[in-house]
């Protein structure tokens, strides 16, 4: 997602395209602002219908900022939302009754928006916490069309039907013009753009991403995924009831008809056209709709058909949005920059502290941990001690239970009968609390985040190192920037010596399938782990890689650290382990130094079928 | 609560079920939520409209124009709704192509019919059939034999026909089905077809009695909606089900306490059952979309 300088070679045509592209950008950015803060004068200049072109503008305003809003819960949180106009209703009426109701100031008002749409949010996510993709959607339906029915029915609050009307801000006691009103909305929109962007681009943003990619791999690295959902949609609510707010405000009045789905479809329109999950994505897509509206304004009965007719087209068109487009075109595309394809891997960083264990407490403990899928006993009373400062080897043949002890192990599947013991202590329940105890899994298929940089892939490991909060990070406090800082350079750090750090920019999705394994290792090292699960990590890797991932476990145990390897190739296994444990149909048939398994008759059944094939050869 | 009050919850509930049933058909194969669904119903009733009330010509000529119209209808949705989902990799590809195309037809049906509040034709059978000492519209009776009709029709060609057999496979699993040697684009499309053609039978039938005004189609998908979530979602036994429950509901609700109240206690029973069962009353889990 973020762009990270590159050290570009000057005067190449790369660097040039760069620098010509940015000022260019720049320079439109700083336009568009000019015009846009200029635009009351411009209007009462050239127009003799000054308020009506100020309200245009301000109404696209308060529009992106509820587009904002839906962009974090579907661009970055991964949430299906249909009811960011019901937001915009409950905002709405927090500011009407509060202003008109009670007399209070308007400035109230717009806090109590931004509680009520964030308390709206929150508690539809609450209750739906167990809903997947699709039903998730549905229910932030039902929430919808259940306050438009009690914003028409609760008359005496509400005003039913009809809403409330002659809401306008005041200052002691005269309206303020539309003109400085404008201004006001320019203003928050300005804000809400810089709570997204700093938001996205903090740890709490890339949690977000990574449960929007797999909440499994979201709490392998100790992100809890309800949180990060609550804390996603939570703000997007408050960001919803503060546009509701400003559209009351703006308007004058407010009635259950804004909160219908068919008025929340131009936010939806204007996030894909402009692209969804980007940063200016919306205020484009929202921009390039209010501009549509307008010319088409003859024309008002089409309004809608030429809208749908737009939202198809621009579907299948661009399907990236407008900004999305542009980044993958030939001028918006960044240049990829020069990669050190021999890049030397360097030592492992000193970033990986050593690990202080209390001697003779095994780091991760299973005892006769059982595991049943209906009649499968897949795991059937394994016992399994892993010491710290240990390389151990879990093999079988397939089928026989590895990853589903894994899976137990960390807490994936609940267990039928055993317990886990982290570091002697009893091993929490939920995966991500399991990592956060210092267990971290790489899982057998590729889990990596394929839609963000190599970097943010690293630095999501390091999320529960994070210190700041949130709205430290959205207003970015000394304290998170430092932290910030040092983990970046520690990510890099990492990602040099797995021969990853000329390509940290690119989306992870880009690399060879050996580059998303190590990657993968280096992310779950990132989040300082004191044991270490690697299933099956060497399938598919080259020679080279596969000397970078042994040479990177010596290292760890050598730290302190406990990694657990489950493999195949036998040859690795027995070069790199200093215990091995081998399953079959879920139990465990032999245990030992790498040299005492290699020659156990059991073991050999297992693979061969023939114990006096040992015999045979030797 | 009298018995026509029951009657009148079957009669609204069988259109719901029949728009549930469509939702159903084209999800099975596609595991998309046809948010335009409720198009086809509008459409049943314009035609309708258009055939008996302006044109005067009768109601087979209406019943014929509605199977054929609502035939291209579904041909038209399935290139509209599958070719951007088709095109964009975006994993809410489906729900905006398929809310573009209901603003669409929306907007066509209300610039076509832009004076006209409600379509409603004349019944098929004027008068009332005596039922158990209440009286209930002949075209009331007829919906619900109706759709009772094409449920149990729908049914056996799920079950007895090869077509349903590879609606069926498809919808566990649309890449091995085309391993299969399963024509999975043409069973979409049939599906996406026959969706509309249910659905728009529905708007013929319920036309003369409630109210079908040409932006409404949406608010129908919506309750169609609901009905097959408490059926569960993809089983067309459920959706008749739920579409009687959710009729019985809204109908219960709207004359024991107010008009809005039946909407909001539809829409709540929808949240509820949401939320406690994840995969519908009736339904088998459905898989992450």
């Amino acid at each position: 997602m973020r762009r990270i300088a590159l050290p570009h070679r000057s005067g190449s045509p790369a660097s040039t395209l760069v620098r010509v592209r940015s000022a260019a950008l720049s320079t439109l950015a700083a336009a568009v602002i000019v015009v846009l803060l200029l635009w009351p004068r411009i209007t009462d200049y050239y127009s003799y219908n000054a308020t009506y072109y100020n309200g245009i503008v301000a109404s696209a305003a308060i529009a992106a900022i509820l587009t904002v809003s839906l962009n974090l819960c579907m661009g970055y949180g991964g949430m299906l939302s249909m009811m960011q106009t019901a937001l915009q209703l409950v905002g709405g009426y927090g500011v009407a009754i509060a202003v008109v109701k009670m007399g209070w100031s308007w400035l109230l008002g717009l806090a109590i928006a931004i509680v009520v749409g964030t308390l709206l949010s929150v508690l539809v996510l609450l209750v739906s916490l167990r809903a997947t993709y699709l039903y998730f959607g549905m229910i932030t339906l039902a929430a919808d069309l259940i306050v438009v029915e009690v914003g028409r029915s609760a008359d005496p609050l509400t005003g039913g039907v009809v809403g409330i009307a002659g809401i306008t801000p005041t200052v002691g006691g005269t309206v303020i013009p539309k003109n400085q009103f404008y201004y006001l909305v320019l203003a928050l929109l300005a804000g809400t753009y810089v709570v997204q962007r700093n938001f996205v681009r903090s740890g709490a943003g890339r949690a977000a991403m990574a449960v929007r990619e797999s909440t499994d791999t979201a709490s392998a690295m100790g992100i809890r995924p309800a949180t990060t959902k609550l804390l996603v949609f939570g703000v997007a609510g408050g960001i919803g009831g503060l546009a509701g707010g400003l559209y009351a405000l703006q308007m004058g009045f407010v009635n259950p008809d804004v909160g219908l789905l068919d008025n929340g479809l131009i936010f939806f329109v204007g996030l894909f056209l402009g692209g969804i999950g980007t940063l200016v994505g919306p205020l484009i897509g929202v921009g390039i709709i209010a501009v549509i509206v307008e010319l088409i304004r003859g024309y008002a009965r089409y309004t809608t058909l030429i809208l749908g007719l737009v939202l198809l087209a621009a579907i299948m068109l661009i399907p990236a949005g407008i900004v999305g487009s542009w980044r993958s075109s030939r001028i918006g595309r960044d240049p990829t920059g020069p990669t050190d394809e021999d890049e030397a891997p360097g030592d492992v960083p000193a970033t990986v502290p050593p690990v202080a264990a209390p001697a003779g407490v095994a780091a991760l403990e299973g005892v006769g941990l059982m595991k049943f899928f209906g009649g499968v006993r897949a795991v059937d009373g394994i016992d399994v001690r892993i010491m710290p400062g240990t390389v151990h080897g879990i093999i079988g043949p397939n089928g026989s239970g590895k990853s589903t002890l894994v899976a137990c192990l960390t807490r994936y599947h609940p267990l039928n009968a055993g317990e886990v013991r982290v570091f002697g202590r009893p091993a929490p329940r939920a995966p991500y609390a399991v990592a956060a105890a210092g267990v971290t899994r790489v899982f057998q298929a590729p889990h990596l985040f394929e839609r963000v940089s190599v970097l943010d892939n690293v630095l999501t490991g390091m999320r529960m190192r994070e210190r700041y909060t949130w709205a430290g990070a959205v207003v970015r406090t000394p304290g998170y920037r430092r932290q910030d800082r040092a983990e970046r350079a520690e990510a890099m750090e990492l990602l040099r010596f797995a021969g990853l750090g000329s390509r940290a920019s690119w989306p992870a999705s880009a690399l060879s399938h050996g580059q998303k394994r190590l990657l993968e290792v280096v992310r779950a090292v990132a989040t300082r782990p004191r044991a270490l699960i690697l299933d099956e990590p060497a399938t598919g890797l080259t020679p080279t890689e596969l000397a970078a991932l042994a040479r990177l476990c010596r290292a760890l145990r050598d730290r302190g650290l406990a990694v657990v390897l489950i493999e195949h190739n036998v040859d690795f296994v027995m070069g790199l382990c200093d215990e091995i444990t081998v399953i079959e149909s879920g139990k465990v048939i032999e245990r030992g130094v790498p040299e005492h398994v290699r020659r156990s008759p059991a073991v050999l059944e297992a693979y061969l079928g023939r114990p006096d094939l040992l015999e045979e050869a030797s | 609560m009298s018995i026509d009050v029951v009657l009148d919850g079957l009669f609204s509930g069988a259109a719901y079920a029949l728009v549930a049933l469509g939702l159903a058909v084209v999800f099975q194969p596609t595991r998309i939520m046809n948010f335009a669904q409720g198009e086809a119903l509008v459409l049943g009733a314009a035609v309708s409209y258009q055939v008996v009330a302006l044109w005067k010509l009768g109601w087979l000529v209406a019943l014929v124009m509605v199977v054929a119209t609502s035939i291209v209808l579904g041909l038209l949705m399935e290139r509209l709704v599958i070719l951007p989902v088709r095109l964009s990799g975006s994993r809410y590809a489906w729900i905006i192509a398929t809310l573009a195309v209901a603003l669409v037809f929306q907007s066509l049906f209300t610039l076509a019919y832009i004076d006209v509040p409600a379509l409603r034709p004349a019944p098929m059978i004027g008068g009332q059939v005596s039922f158990l000492g209440n009286h209930i519209d002949w075209q009331e009776l007829l919906t619900i034999l109706a759709a009772l009709a094409v449920m149990i029709a729908y049914d056996l060609f799920l079950r007895r026909s090869a077509y349903g057999q590879a609606v069926r496979a498809a919808s566990h699993s649309a890449d091995t089905a085309v391993l299969m040697g399963i024509p999975v684009q043409r069973v979409v499309m049939m599906s996406f077809v026959i969706g509309a053609v249910i659905t728009a039978l529905a708007g013929l039938f319920v036309a003369p009695v409630i109210f079908v005004a040409p932006a409404s189609g949406l608010l129908f998908t919506i309750k169609g909606f609901t009905a097959a979530v408490i059926g569960g979602v993809g089983s067309p036994r459920g959706a008749l089900l739920g579409g009687f429950l959710v009729g019985l509901l809204d109908t219960v609700v709207r004359s024991a306490i107010s008009g809005t109240a039946g909407n909001f206690a539809v829409f709540a029973a929808l949240a509820v059952i949401l939320v406690v069962f994840p995969s519908g009353l009736f339904g088998k889990p459905m898989e992450a979309h």
